[in-house]
């Protein structure tokens, strides 16, 4: 019973990386850019945020840093593939290894590699917390996974029940019928770019500032490329994603946990399980219906006015 | 880049005749251009990300004067150096036809590593088993690299083939299970017995390349360019090029004249596991003369810049893979000389990428500036 509480109790923290960047991704590939740097801006985020903190003492204003370093990069991916038409793999492959470079070579210069920082800290909730079992599952949590679910409603708002969401939608269904009626697609692609680039940052500071408190080259551990399967398994619908992002969070916080209770697996099988679900995940999703139905119809394509046919 | 970036920006959103005092950017598909002008502008890309490249090198601390000694000077000064950046060369060949051949296809093969890992896990298998007569044992465990290489790549690329997964992410994602499972070799098992430290045992001398007989060379290099021409001839001259090409221009028509896209795409994809495999003896087997932990790091993106950068073609890419070898060579003396983390190379090697990236479209778009009506 312990060990149970204990583990629940744990899957929140594990599971906000891979909710933001989900959220994230689902918010950009709607706009119908497909966004494989996202491991890259979780980097930029989690470098970010850890710099943030050594430099100000203030866990939440790093969050909000890490957001914005993401995005501020995520500008020069929009540039690439809205202005200059690069291919979207091409150019997403090379963002995540210019981020990789980039934040391994500041975190070096700057001194801020593998020093423990002050973290944020948790915010138990008066009376709730005190409840036994669900009070500390639910109520004694950090800032970030109270806010969850509001953030995940104001996305799912913003796509579905503003105007500004529709044309965001438009523009990834169909770019030319929405370029027709008026909508600037490459002023809608490129906020999409860079607001959800600001959500896998956040993902990626909350990773460094929250969970890991400290800084090390390649953090995020491929966290951003499971992401992006987890988006395909949701079918860009974000509750789903939340739904996977617990999923994955459960099993990750599993983790150190299976071998304190002496099952005796060797870690780096257990180290292995992440990638390995994520696959199964993935075929999973592809056997019991079509994810291509549910993908923005121009997911990966250029718009080109002048090519327009 | 940035700069760069924003320059075609104003482009795609012609501006309403309201603001006609100042005119705009008017963008035109270019029907045609010379080769000759593409190349040029292909090379003003790479330029403009190797300035890029010496200002985040200034930004780091290295002087002028540094960069042209560290990158230019110190490398064509000794055959010391120079044979570094040869030896350096050979494994960057083999990922860069790895990635030629996955990409023809159009399959992103970013598995390059974890096919690395396995391909090194299987030859050393065979050296520390002593496997076969001593004469057969360098080609065995070239065999067995290529094996393993493609046993890696196989479940993506069926995954692909079979229920349309992408494989971009199948592949990424088994590099992290290859690494776990070759630190766990390395920390278990195949533990140094010598030393105790977590790299497998030393290679006999007879499972190692040989030495050419100039500076350190091995045999590596010569088995890489040899690679290079064989893969050239099966791309541009054998059937199999041939249909793989169709492939990639016009799937549609392919399948419609009845080529085998399934086979052609499947078998493109095991070669490309099989010569990331070798990429991994090479290492192994050509410089390291053991299996390391981190002998395969940075190869998967290095592959895909040769790649990009010689345009798919496998002779090309022996020169841009000598280009990325000083690369990596001036990036080592970098690190021991200013202090400047390895990753570097991979921020050059980004840097470069996007600028070449971004160039592609002024092969593609004429773009001239539209004086305002006032």
């Amino acid at each position: 019973m312990d060990f149970l509480v204990n583990w629940i109790s744990n899957i929140p923290g594990f599971a906000v990386p891979f909710a933001l960047a989900a959220l994230g991704l689902i918010l950009t590939e709607k706009s119908g850019v497909l966004s494989l740097g996202a491991e890259g801006f979780m980097l930029m985020g989690a470098m970010a945020g850890v710099g943030a903190v050594i430099v100000t003492g203030e866990p939440l204003l790093a969050l909000i840093v890490a957001a914005l370093a993401a995005a501020v990069v995520s500008l020069i991916f929009a540039g690439l593939v809205v202005a200059l038409r690069v291919n979207q793999v091409i150019a997403g492959l090379a963002m995540v290894f210019l981020c990789q470079g980039l934040t391994s070579l500041i975190a070096a210069q700057e001194g801020w590699s593998s020093v423990a920082i002050v973290g944020l800290a948790t915010l138990p909730i008066p009376g709730l917390a005190d409840i036994p079992i669900v009070g500390r599952i639910l109520f004694q949590q950090d800032i970030v996974v109270y806010l969850m679910v509001p953030i995940f409603f104001a996305v799912q708002w913003f796509l579905t029940r503003t105007e500004r969401g529709l044309k965001l939608r438009a523009v990834g269904e169909n770019p030319e019928a929405a370029d027709s009626a008026g909508v600037n697609v490459s002023l809608y692609r490129t906020g999409a770019i860079a607001g959800g680039a600001a959500l896998v940052g956040l993902a990626g500071g909350y990773l460094s500032v929250a969970v890991a408190k400290i800084w090390v080259d390649g953090m995020a551990g491929g966290r951003g490329w499971i992401a992006i399967a987890l988006v395909i398994f949701a079918r860009w619908h974000p509750w789903r994603a939340l739904f996977g992002a617990i999923l994955f969070g459960g099993i990750e916080a599993l983790i150190p946990r299976v071998a304190a209770v002496g099952i005796q697996v060797p870690q780096y099988f257990m180290l292995m399980t992440p990638y390995i679900a994520t696959l199964l995940v993935m075929i999973w999703a592809a056997l019991y219906g079509n994810t291509r139905l549910d993908e923005p119809g121009a997911l990966g394509r250029p718009h080109v006015r002048e090519e327009r046919r | 880049m940035a700069s760069r970036a924003e320059a075609g920006s104003p482009t795609e959103t012609p501006l309403p005749p309201r603001r006609g005092g100042f005119g705009r950017f008017n963008l035109e598909i270019r029907q045609h251009i010379s080769p000759l002008r593409q190349t040029l502008v292909l090379l003003g890309g790479l330029a403009v990300g190797l300035i890029a490249t010496a200002i985040v090198l200034m930004a780091a601390g290295v002087t002028l004067r540094g960069i042209y000694e560290e990158f230019i000077l110190s490398i064509f000064s000794s055959p010391m150096s120079v044979s570094a950046v040869l030896v350096q060369m050979a494994p960057l060949l083999v990922v860069g036809l790895s990635a030629v051949v996955a990409f023809r296809v159009r399959f992103w093969n970013i598995g390059i590593e974890g096919q690395m890992i396995f391909g090194s896990i299987f030859a050393t298998f065979v050296a520390i088993h002593n496997i076969g007569p001593e004469w057969l044992r360098l080609p065995l465990m070239l065999v067995a690299a290529a094996l393993g290489g493609m046993l890696w790549i196989l479940v993506p690329a069926l995954l692909k083939l079979r229920l349309g997964i992408n494989e971009i992410i199948s592949t990424l994602l088994l590099n992290y299970v290859a690494f776990n499972f070759l630190l766990y070799l390395l920390y278990g098992p195949w533990k140094d017995p010598v030393s105790a430290f977590p790299h497998s045992e030393q290679y006999e001398p007879l499972e190692r390349l040989p030495l050419l007989g100039w500076q350190n060379l091995t045999w590596a290099l010569p088995l890489a360019l040899l690679l290079a021409v064989v893969i050239w001839w099966l791309l541009n001259v054998s059937r199999f090029g041939f249909y793989a090409r169709f492939v990639d221009a016009n799937p549609k028509m392919a399948a419609a004249v009845g080529i085998p896209i399934a086979t052609v795409t499947l078998a493109s994809a095991l070669l490309s596991g099989g010569i990331s495999g070798v990429g991994g003896f090479v290492v192994s087997a050509g410089i390291e003369g053991r299996m390391t932990q981190s002998f395969f790091l940075g190869y998967t993106f290095s592959g895909i810049l040769i790649a990009f950068l010689a345009r798919n073609n496998p002779l090309i890419a022996i020169l841009v893979a000598a280009f990325v070898g000083v690369l990596f060579v001036a990036g080592q003396s970098l690190q021991v000389f200013y202090q400047i983390p390895g990753a570097m190379v991979q921020l050059i090697q980004a840097i470069i990428v996007i600028a070449v990236a971004a160039s592609e479209f002024f092969i593609r778009h004429r773009v001239h500036w539209v004086r305002g009506s006032g």
